[in-house]
């Protein structure tokens, strides 16, 4: 068959190879079985052809008993199909799992996030895109095998009963491939086109959803209403321009195979007749013969015919490839231990950095060298994009150090000690992100709210607003907390795990002066029971109250 | 299923002619294969019965003969046809559940507007309409093509079989397929429903353990959370595991539905013609006929595993159709200024209020500034003053007249609310800025953007032809601002609500656009929300927020 692919999907064709691993045994039983299943047909039809042979003859089987071996065949070809579409479901599945685990094992341990794409881009790829691999496993695979199997055999069968039928069909077989070359290409491009027509029109609707509040106030909504109308519509026109084209190529391979039959029937038909007396073994056709092939004809075309409907599955699961290749091309960067849950170091809660040197992009960071004691209260100040964020990352165990060394607790913190010496430590990120759960699990991931901890966070005047209390789920926009609010959560929760260490990225930045105080007067408070402040701030408030300031530069 | 039916009514009002187009094309597909091979059949026998009686010249070949390749060819066409335009019809029906979505939140309450807007609920958005695409070119015109062919061809065989095969062929697969449709949706409904709740579980898991890595970890949930995005995957793969099971039985129910009806007409037919009852080609036509129409079930698998997740989606997107619009009166004089008097708002009913009792006069040509700390309530005061809020106590009045009373675009036309987080659309800056203004000529354009003093930038961009991307990238945040400001002076309100207007913009360039926008509409009553000093003292009348009540600042 033709590869209308170009060369330069070789590394996609490779990685889809790869994703199939184990289960290619799998899939090749599963085609086999839906071949063979294809096969009883030809036996059904002798059925058919039987009973008229009987009743033009004389010399056939009787309707009735012809009836039940029809449905008993049939009975065997449904149980063949069964089986088949079982075993490649089976299969199929296994790959997606198989890929899907993989993705969610590096996701898992990844250090930062990869130019692949935000969690959305990855999340779709393993939810979502990773399904174009089931068409293909369970349509694509076994409509290769039937093509493999039952045009030849049928070809047999027709030459063994007239040569004229044979050569037709054989005339019209060979023409197949260079129309399926034609028809995949076109498929691919009209199903990549309409997707991508397709798509557009969700990404302005998108696009309009997104601005309905200004919208609304501009009193245009029956203009933006009308014209996303007229974009549709536009949309439309450009993509049945597509299809038109598209569709007339799989036509013509509609039209060989039509042609095919009707010639064999008008044939069959002048050959009973008498009236043609070349094209049989020995003069002119049998009854039974001619019905036999004008059954079996269709058939010679079918498997052809179902591979071309397959072919856009096999272009999906290549593009799926693709993108799983294009996820996996960057060499991830991993982070210390396994960020589960880990017995709390023991010790001092001491943090020692010596030599430290970071890299961000192609930038390599150097950082002083520090000593933080327990119960001090630091900051990291620094112009933006000086590496502050960078830092605390490193001192979390979040990323891993080009050079130096850090200490925690007097051990070197690496991935034996990691999850231990995250277990004493809070976390305040600049960025917020909740999950997508209640206020209670974002804060005590999973414990009771303790009124200590709202109190400290002034998060009782929060809770009254949100309509289901604390139970009130956050997700991405936070159920509409303020930025401050917002950050008063993250307070919470780093009291919540009543840390010995706590490290704060920007607690204060983006907030009026106000709320920055609440903010800050909360740190002190932990402060004030024995905690370690490591803040990283450029607010000279912050700055004023804490007891040592490190200028990472 | 109700949503289903919404749904439904809306596509098929919407696209009557092309939805009918496609169907009646798919039945000429249907009747044609249909035809082909009954009379190929028929054609095929009675040659072979009049070959044997020695008949044979006296036969006619050339009409049957130039019937089946008429068929042939014209089925092809047929099928052209119908591709076209079932896919037509889906486009179509598609684009008009987009535009009924969108015409239907854009009335709808704001607290709706503004849920809809997070990325999360925009993927859910058109995950549902991309799901619901389906419906047509899998449900819709597959059933009602079968059903019509099936009418057709019972008629046709009654008269050229026999009443009894024609009975038969079209029982046994209206009957069969109908079973297998509502016994195989029954049994699928919980699996497939079940299998769409896990795998969007998967998906938020994911997204939560990809997005809040660092925090996971820090916490010692990592492993936690990645066990969970593993469980939610494992329940969905049993779940599908179920799925595929009952669609495999349906699967081999409707290939049996086939084989039983043909062979049926096998026997029924055969034994006929042996009884001299019907000629054994007339017969053949029963079989052949009935061997042709397993065409007609086929479709209806894909029905049981899609439903789950169409009628999941179904169910969301109806109840965005059905939302309720806000209602306007029917009030359309003169404005004048705005007046809160004793305005209380809670979030949540029996919470803290956010408004306690707020009153202020907003005077023509003044400019009054809020301030307070995030959260206060200063957005919500701007929002209940925009209409886009109802107090729960107190009222807001424009030129005399309550705000509910006013005329939605009468009330608009008066009053412009510039929001915190302002939206701009994918088009030129043209298109944007005629959102406010549809019939402004060009030096109206250029004119505001001078006020808010953006005119240089988008000189620099191409002028007012250039391109924004999505949601107006492309811009500077600054930039963005300010353009949402300009668009907002092209409405030329009378009552003019800023939500920190000049968030985002470095502090010489706001004094500017401030001073810009108030000679653009020296008669407008300007209400700031700010927490910023340059605005406040951009003010005529400045108050501060504490504890849901308004401060006189001096």
């Amino acid at each position: 068959m033709p590869d209308p692919q170009e060369p330069s999907t070789d590394p996609d064709r490779a990685r889809l190879r790869r994703a199939l691993g184990r289960e290619r045994r799998a899939i090749g039983i599963g085609a086999a079985l839906s071949a063979a299943a294809a096969l009883v047909w030809p036996l059904q039809a002798l059925c058919i052809a039987g009973v008229f042979a009987g009743l033009l003859t004389g010399n056939g089987i009787t309707p009735g008993l012809a009836a039940v071996l029809f449905v008993a065949l049939a009975g065997l070809r449904a149980g063949l199909t069964w089986l088949a579409e079982g075993v490649l479901f089976r299969a199929s599945q296994n790959v997606i799992a198989a890929e899907r685990a993989a993705i969610l094992r590096r996701e898992a341990q990844g250090a930062a996030e990869s130019s692949f794409g935000g969690p959305g881009a990855v999340a779709a790829l393993a939810a979502e895109k990773l399904e174009a691999l089931h068409p293909y496993i369970t349509r694509y695979a076994p409509a290769q095998a039937r093509v493999a199997v039952v045009p030849p055999l049928i070809l047999i069968l027709a030459f063994w009963q007239s040569w004229a039928v044979g050569i037709v069909l054989l005339m019209a077989g060979p023409l197949i491939p260079v129309f399926m070359a034609l028809v995949g290409w076109a498929a691919k491009a009209a199903s990549e086109k309409q997707m991508a027509e397709i798509g557009h029109l969700s990404d302005l609707l998108v696009d309009r959803l997104a601005a309905l509040p200004d919208v609304r106030v501009l009193d245009a909504g029956a203009l933006v209403t009308s014209r996303f109308a007229e974009a549709a519509e536009a949309l439309r026109a450009r993509t049945m321009a597509v299809l038109r084209i598209a569709f007339l190529s799989s036509t013509v391979l509609e039209l060989f195979a039509a042609l095919g039959v009707a010639m064999v029937a008008v044939w069959v038909g002048f050959s009973l007749l008498g009236l043609l007396s070349w094209g049989a073994w020995g003069g002119a056709i049998l009854p039974f013969a001619g019905i036999f092939l004008l059954l079996l004809a269709p058939d010679f075309f079918q498997p052809l015919r179902d591979l071309a409907a397959a072919w856009h599955d096999r272009a999906g699961a290549l593009a799926v490839a693709g993108e799983l290749a294009a996820w996996e091309a960057e060499a991830p960067a991993e982070i210390l231990g396994t960020g589960g849950a880990g017995e709390p170091l023991p010790g001092a809660a001491t943090v020692r950095a010596e030599g430290l040197t970071a890299r961000r992009g192609d930038r390599l960071i150097a950082y002083p060298d520090f000593t933080v004691a327990p119960g001090e209260k630091l900051a990291l100040s620094g112009p933006s994009g000086a590496g502050k964020t960078t830092l605390l990352r490193v001192l979390a165990g979040l990323e891993r150090a080009e050079a130096g060394r850090v200490e925690v607790c007097g051990a070197a913190l690496n991935d034996g000690t990691a999850d231990g010496w995250r277990a004493r430590l809070g976390w305040m990120p600049q960025q917020v992100a909740f999950l997508a759960r209640s206020l209670r699990y974002n804060v005590g991931f999973g414990a009771a709210l303790r009124p200590e901890v709202v109190e400290a966070a002034a998060l009782d005047g929060v809770i009254a607003t949100l309509p289901q209390g604390d139970r009130t789920v956050l997700g991405e926009t936070g159920a509409g907390l303020s930025g401050g609010e917002a950050r008063r959560v993250m307070l919470a929760r780093a009291l919540e795990a009543r840390p010995d260490v706590l490290l704060a990225d920007e607690p204060t930045a983006d907030l009026d002066f106000e709320t920055a105080d609440r903010v800050t007067e909360g740190l002190l408070e932990l402060a004030a029971r024995g905690c370690t402040l490591i803040v990283a701030t450029h607010d000279p408030r912050l700055i004023a109250r804490m007891d040592r300031v490190v200028a990472v530069s | 299923m109700r949503s289903m039916a919404i749904i439904l009514r809306y596509m098929i009002v919407d696209q009557r002619q092309a939805l009918l187009r496609g169907a009646l094309l798919s039945v000429v597909v249907l009747l044609m294969g249909a035809a082909l091979l009954g009379l190929s059949g028929w054609f095929i026998t009675a040659a072979a019965a009049a070959g044997l009686v020695g008949a044979g010249a006296v036969f006619d070949v050339f009409r049957p003969s130039a019937m089946v390749r008429f068929l042939a060819l014209g089925r092809t066409a047929a099928r052209y046809g119908e591709r076209l335009q079932t896919h037509d019809a889906t486009l179509r029906a598609l684009a008009s559940v987009r535009v009924r979505l969108l015409g239907s939140l854009v009335r709808a309450p704001y607290e709706r507007l503004q849920r809809v807007r997070a990325a999360q609920a925009l993927n859910r958005i058109t995950a549902d309409v991309d799901a619901l695409d389906g419906v047509p070119l899998r449900l819709v015109l597959p059933v009602m093509a079968a059903l019509a062919t099936h009418v057709v061809v019972f008629f046709v065989l009654w008269r050229l079989v026999d009443l009894r095969v024609a009975a038969w062929v079209a029982c046994g697969y209206v009957v069969g397929g109908a079973l297998v449709l509502a016994l195989g949706t029954r049994a699928a409904r919980g699996a497939s429903r079940w299998a769409e709740v896990a795998a969007q579980a998967f998906r938020t898991r994911l997204i939560d353990l990809i997005g809040g890595r660092a925090d996971l970890a820090v916490y010692g949930q990592l492993v936690r959370q990645a066990e969970a995005v593993s469980a939610a995957e494992e329940r969905r793969r049993a779940q599908v595991m179920s799925l595929d099971f009952i669609e495999r039985v349906a699967g081999a129910a409707l290939a049996m539905t086939g084989a039983v009806v043909t062979g049926g007409a096998l026997w029924i037919g055969g034994g006929m013609a042996a009884r001299g009852e019907v000629s054994p080609a007339s017969a053949a036509i029963g079989v052949f006929v009935a061997l042709a129409l397993a065409e007609t079930i086929a479709p209806l698998r894909r029905v049981l595993s899609d439903q789950g997740r169409i009628v999941q989606a179904a169910r969301r997107v109806a109840g965005m159709l059905e939302a309720p619009a806000t209602v306007g009166g029917g009030y359309g004089g003169a404005a004048g200024g705005m007046a809160f008097s004793g305005v209380t708002y809670r979030r949540v009913s029996g919470g803290r209020a956010v408004l306690d009792g707020v009153s202020l006069t907003l005077e023509p040509g003044t400019v009054t500034a809020v301030s307070g700390p995030s959260g206060t309530g200063k957005s919500t005061l701007l929002l209940i003053g925009a209409g886009l809020l109802e107090a729960e106590r107190g009222s807001v009045t424009l030129g005399g007249c309550r705000v509910a009373d006013w005329e939605e675009s009468a009330f608009r036309a008066a009053v412009t609310l510039v929001p915190q987080r302002a939206g701009l659309l994918q088009g030129t800056v043209a298109e944007n800025l005629r959102l406010a203004a549809p019939e402004a000529g060009e030096d109206a354009l250029w004119e505001a953007l001078e006020a808010v003093r953006l005119d240089g930038v988008i000189r620099a961009k191409g002028g007012l032809e250039a391109m924004l991307g999505p949601r107006g990238s492309g811009l500077s945040g600054g930039e963005a601002r300010r353009l949402v400001l300009a668009r907002a002076l092209l409405r030329r309100p009378e009552v003019l609500l800023l939500d920190e207007p000049t968030e985002g913009i470095d502090g010489e360039t706001s004094a500017e656009v401030l001073a810009g926008m108030r000679s653009a509409l020296p008669g407008a009553a300007i209400l700031i929300a700010t927490h910023k000093e340059a605005e406040m003292s951009f003010a005529n009348k400045r108050f501060a927020l504490k504890d849901g009540c308004l401060v006189k600042c001096e």
